[in-house]
């Protein structure tokens, strides 16, 4: 599903955010990324997303090397993908129903579709009460349900998130993960990036270790 | 992509015909079209001096262009008035100035002559100045008999030209020709409707400035908004959609402000244009926007609107990256 081929990432010209990858996803797993802060984990995650370009190397997603996407195929390239924020990135002057619309809408999917669609999603984020509510009448650990309900609402086959637990106490964090298993175990692709090394260290998955820069360690399932 | 959940809706929403992308379009249009005129009946006084400010810059080379519409109707009515004055030598008598009226009559170029005897000219010229009882104090008429002579042709050359041969007929003493004023007055449109072309363009630039502002604070100020869409595979153009129509909006509100105010200004202005064409004994009316000319205003401004919200948001759109 992912495959870098000895990507590096340089800012500035002098500064290596990310060197020498070399990894495979396979399609259908899911993965964890971990390294202090710093390490490279968002760069890693902005890079898949098409945030950013390699400055060396190739990351091909789905078969396709993605820095040869024409700018204006970037936007069909992202609806492919779920993306889960830390700080959410909800809108905050609509409705919880209507941020989880949103990928939906701008694919253009037929509103009573997309009803049905909006509500499963929230549905599955044990939310579905809460879909006339403002994001901020919700706590911490609901807004990032909402998130992810967003992130699949139009089913990625590739689901990724940058810390989304950061914020969340042990509980909310291990049933956010536990969310995550569920899309997992559906068959989408699952990459998290993450550095609460007690939580994801439990659950069993792949583990990327990321080490200013470098893949330090890449550790299968136990 | 297999889905073990439910595949088979899965296929199916991958099979976005055209028709349905078509009738998506509509439908986002539709909602963006609404949703911009919402937001801006949420701040309705700031609007409502965004609008005016672009009413504005619109009402003055509008207003100027009807003038100048005015103006040119004026000219037409003043080509056909494009005369020759022929004034005879005093000591011809009447028997021998209509003789003369034949001759002028009968040459070519000519459509048509009057004669006005010297009486004839008293009369008017008494009536005209009323100086009755200062006239009929002089010892004779001191005026000639003249013929106004109505050319076929009234482009200045030919007229000049008809002129001189005019001038050596005998007992003639003077041709007067009337062009001189109407080419300064044809000169001083032309200058108008450049000065009036320069003002157009100034202020449309104007209005997109004012637009422009207008829009790049809108977009400033849904930012995050326009990061998160943009992250989860927005388009450009469905970006740009929404700021379009605000700008639009806005336009078409300033094209009716300054549709009101060029109705209110014409109105108010109308009894002094027509006293003061009156007493140049004229028939002038100030011309009013009719249904075509209301319409292309409104299109102006429209077209203005948006325009100025593409510029800015598309300036916009280039600096906003999702962090």
């Amino acid at each position: 599903m992912i495959a870098f081929e000895h990507v590096g990432k340089r800012y500035g010209g002098r500064y290596d955010a990310l060197a020498h990858l070399d990894f495979r996803v396979r399609r259908g797993e899911m993965v964890f990324l971990t390294g202090h802060s710093g390490a490279g984990k968002s760069s890693l995650l902005r890079l898949i997303m098409r945030l950013e370009r390699p400055s060396r190397g190739r990351i091909l997603v789905a078969g396709h090397d993605i820095d040869r996407l024409h700018h204006s195929q970037v936007p069909f390239y992202r609806r492919q993908i779920g993306v889960v924020f830390q700080d959410h990135q909800l809108l905050f002057d609509r409705s919880i129903y209507h941020n989880v619309a949103l990928p939906l809408e701008i694919q253009g999917v037929e509103p009573r579709e997309a009803a049905r669609r909006v509500r499963a999603a929230l549905d599955k984020v044990g939310l579905l009460h809460r879909e006339k509510a403002l994001p901020i009448e919700l706590s911490g650990g609901e807004q990032q349900r909402v998130g992810i309900a967003r992130a699949v609402v139009n089913k990625p086959a590739l689901l990724l998130a940058d810390e989304p637990t950061g914020n969340l106490d042990p509980q909310l964090s291990a049933d956010i993960m536990r969310l995550f298993e569920d899309f997992h175990r559906i068959g989408t692709t699952v990459m998290i990036a993450s550095h609460d090394l007690a939580l994801i260290a439990r659950l069993r998955h792949r583990m990327l270790r990321l080490h200013e820069g470098r893949l330090v360690a890449d550790e299968e399932a136990a | 992509m297999s889905r073990e959940s439910a595949p088979a809706r899965g296929a199916r929403s991958h099979r976005a015909t055209t028709g349905s992308r078509w009738r998506a379009w509509l439908r986002h249009h539709r909602a963006m079209g609404q949703d911009s005129a919402r937001r801006l009946l949420r701040h309705p006084l700031g609007s409502l001096l965004t609008m005016l400010a672009i009413a504005i810059a619109l009402v003055l080379p509008a207003g100027l262009w009807l003038a100048l519409d005015g103006a040119r109707l004026l000219d037409a009515e003043l080509d056909e008035s494009a005369t020759l004055t022929v004034y005879l030598a005093p000591r011809v008598e009447a028997a021998e100035a209509a003789r003369i009226e034949q001759a002028l009559a009968a040459r070519p170029g000519v459509a048509e002559t009057r004669l006005i005897t010297a009486a004839e000219g008293m009369a008017e010229f008494q009536q005209a100045l009323g100086l009755e009882d200062a006239l009929t104090r002089l010892p004779g008429n001191p005026l000639p008999a003249s013929i106004v002579v109505h050319p076929v042709e009234t482009a200045p050359a030919v007229v000049r030209d008809l002129a001189e041969g005019l001038k050596a007929v005998a007992g003639v003493e003077e041709v007067r020709l009337d062009l001189a004023w109407l080419e300064r007055l044809r000169h001083l449109a032309e200058l108008g409707r450049r000065v009036t072309l320069g003002l157009a363009v100034l202020f449309g630039l104007g209005v997109l400035l004012v637009v422009g502002n207008t829009i790049r604070l809108a977009v400033e100020n849904r930012r995050q908004e326009i990061e998160v869409v943009t992250l989860i595979g927005a388009t450009h153009p469905f970006v740009r959609r929404p700021f379009l129509y605000s700008g639009a909006w806005f336009g078409l509100g300033g094209g009716l402000l300054a549709w009101g105010l060029l109705t209110l200004g014409s109105d108010w202005l109308a009894a002094p244009v027509s006293a003061l064409a009156a007493s140049y004994g004229a028939s002038f009316s100030l011309p009013r926007l009719g249904p075509a000319g209301s319409a292309m205003l409104l299109a102006c401004s429209t077209l203005l609107g948006w325009l100025g919200a593409w510029i800015a948001v598309s300036r916009h759109l280039a600096q906003i990256r999702p962090r």
